[in-house]
């Protein structure tokens, strides 16, 4: 004779109906072991009953850990910054080819995108920075020069034959007449 | 003897500057002396030559006029070496800062030395110059008459005697007119020598556009045989010491294959007549004088940079140059270029200054691969911890 078996539990939780549940309750009224299962069953039914309702908040985590185990949807892929290629990307399910070694580093489009954006930033400032400190003149090697005015002038005044013309540099100093030259006309 | 000159409007009529007259007027023996450079009016406010009645009617041809103004003017440039004199001399310019006017006191020695010392606010406002042309190379002269521009004036322009004139003055002293003209029938200078001593006595220069440029009187001219100044004692200051005689054209060659730029001409039809050379606290210098008789550029040169921060210097553009200008008449022009400090002094047409700054060595802006090139290698200088 065959026992209740998975039935038992069905029957116990009342999820048997028509036919089905007349046999099983009529093997049940035969079986002594099966009546024992059914009894311990209720018995422990009972037990998980009375702690779920008195401990709803962690009844309702505890459903949530259930539902989590449970079948559904696909889980969110894992978060890695870069995977690691060699040459391609690895077909699913297989791992890289044995010939090859990790060393080709390929970013994901979000931390692509950021990536490009900061080098595009570092190069423009540091173009910038050094366009700038480009600019002025060369500064070739030699002494640094302030023209002398005064004794271009006299050359100047030699060669065209006329008087020293020598701006206002020569103006800003008041000399004494020079001894030996007479005096000025009168 | 001893006169003042002055106008005779109706033998020359020409808008003449009122305050010219009265600088003039006022100028008595011993005192005068009033020197400003302040800017006052563009040239273009200046009566142009072509609205006056010229002293000689259309271009002259010839030839004989012109051997005669020649021989003027080359007496003239004699009659400054060998005359003795003594005066003032007004030289008036108009250039692209407005009008500079510089009074001098002048003393001559026939054969010998020249002094001229700058007087401004009725005190010499500069320590005395003295040249001294004992060897006949020097070329001095009065109001821009020498030998080399003369020759060089009667190579570029047609030169022609304008007829008689009269200084009028206290004496109505007579004169010669000589004037200069250019190819295309403008007038580019007039001179007046006195008709006694040959010396010159006034000069006007023209801009091709005729404006009047610049205008040179000397007034309150003595001669005499007795040469009224002195030698001079205890060692009187000598700016032109420093300078070396006139380099020679081997000379000049040779300071070309050292590197240094000697251009045979610049632009204008100006030719190289003058150079020499001097010793600074920064090495040497060299002048070059370049001229076609009547305008004159000197260009000198000197190894090394310009220094930063140049007192007494503004910034300006000349022919698309980026140049510093001598304030407030910016008649000196200074830049570097390649390890080279230019600096340009010129008795010319704002044209002629200008293409001849623009003939000279400049330092082109860098290109922007260059210009990135220079700055990497500053930042990376700048960051460098043994440098």
């Amino acid at each position: 004779m065959s026992h209740l078996g998975d039935r038992l539990s069905a029957l116990v939780d009342g999820e048997l109906t028509g036919a089905e549940r007349d046999r099983a309750s009529a093997h049940l009224a035969g079986c002594a072991q099966c009546r024992a299962e059914a009894a311990q069953l209720r018995v422990l039914k009972q037990k998980l009953r009375s702690l779920v309702e008195g401990a709803p908040a962690e009844a309702a985590m505890t459903r949530r850990l259930i539902s989590m185990t449970g079948p559904g949807g696909p889980l969110p892929p894992r978060r890695r910054i870069l995977r690691v290629v060699p040459g391609g990307r690895p077909e699913p399910g297989r791992g890289f080819p044995a010939s090859t070694r990790p060393g080709t580093l390929r970013p994901r489009p979000a931390r692509r995108r950021y990536l490009f954006l900061g080098t595009v930033s570092l190069v423009v400032g540091l173009g910038t920075a050094a366009f700038t400190a480009g600019g002025g003149g060369q500064a070739a090697p030699g002494p640094k020069i302030t023209p002398p005015v005064e004794l271009y002038s006299v050359q100047h005044a030699i060669i065209t034959g006329e008087v020293p013309f020598s701006g206002p540099s020569s103006r800003a100093a008041s000399h004494a007449f020079a001894p030996g030259y007479g005096a000025p006309p009168p | 003897m001893r006169f003042t000159l002055s106008r005779a409007t109706s033998r020359r009529p020409r808008a003449r500057p009122p305050w010219l007259l009265a600088v003039v007027a006022v100028t008595v023996p011993g005192c005068l002396l009033t020197a400003c450079s302040a800017p006052s009016g563009s040239p273009q406010d200046r009566t142009p030559a072509a609205s006056r009645p010229p002293a000689a009617a259309g271009r002259p041809a010839a030839r004989h006029s012109s051997a005669l103004a020649i021989g003027l003017l080359s007496a003239a440039a004699r009659a400054a070496i060998a005359t003795s004199y003594q005066g003032q001399e007004l030289v008036s310019r108009w250039g692209n800062s407005g009008e500079t006017v510089l009074t001098s006191d002048i003393w001559h020695v026939s054969g010998g030395q020249t002094v001229t010392q700058t007087v401004a606010a009725g005190r010499y406002s500069s320590g005395p110059y003295l040249s001294s042309d004992t060897d006949g190379q020097a070329p001095e002269g009065v109001l821009g008459v020498t030998m080399p521009l003369v020759r060089l004036l009667e190579t570029h322009y047609t030169v022609a005697y304008a007829g008689p004139g009269t200084v009028v003055g206290d004496s109505n002293r007579p004169a010669q007119v000589v004037e200069a003209w250019r190819d295309d029938g403008t007038l580019a200078a007039r001179f007046w020598l006195d008709d006694a001593t040959r010396l010159p006595l006034e000069r006007e220069v023209f801009d091709p556009a005729a404006h009047l440029i610049s205008e040179d009187v000397f007034f309150n001219v003595r001669f005499g045989n007795r040469a009224p100044v002195g030698p001079p004692a205890g060692g009187a200051a000598d700016p032109q010491g420093p300078w070396t005689d006139p380099l020679s054209p081997g000379q000049l060659l040779d300071l070309r294959a050292h590197g240094w730029l000697v251009p045979a001409g610049l632009p204008g039809g100006l030719s190289l007549f003058a150079g020499a050379q001097t010793q600074t606290g920064n090495g040497t210098a060299l002048g070059l004088g370049y001229s076609d008789g009547l305008s004159v550029v000197s260009v000198f040169e000197q190894r090394g940079n310009l220094a930063a921060g140049l007192s007494g210097w503004q910034k300006t553009t000349v022919d698309g140059h980026v140049i510093y200008a001598a304030v407030p008449d910016q008649r000196s022009l200074t830049w570097s270029s390649r390890g080279m400090v230019y600096t340009v002094m010129a008795d010319a047409p704002a044209q002629t200054v200008n293409a001849a700054v623009g003939a000279l060595p400049h330092d082109s802006p860098p290109g922007f691969w260059k210009r990135l090139s220079r700055g990497f290698a500053r930042l990376a200088s700048w960051v460098n911890p043994f440098r």
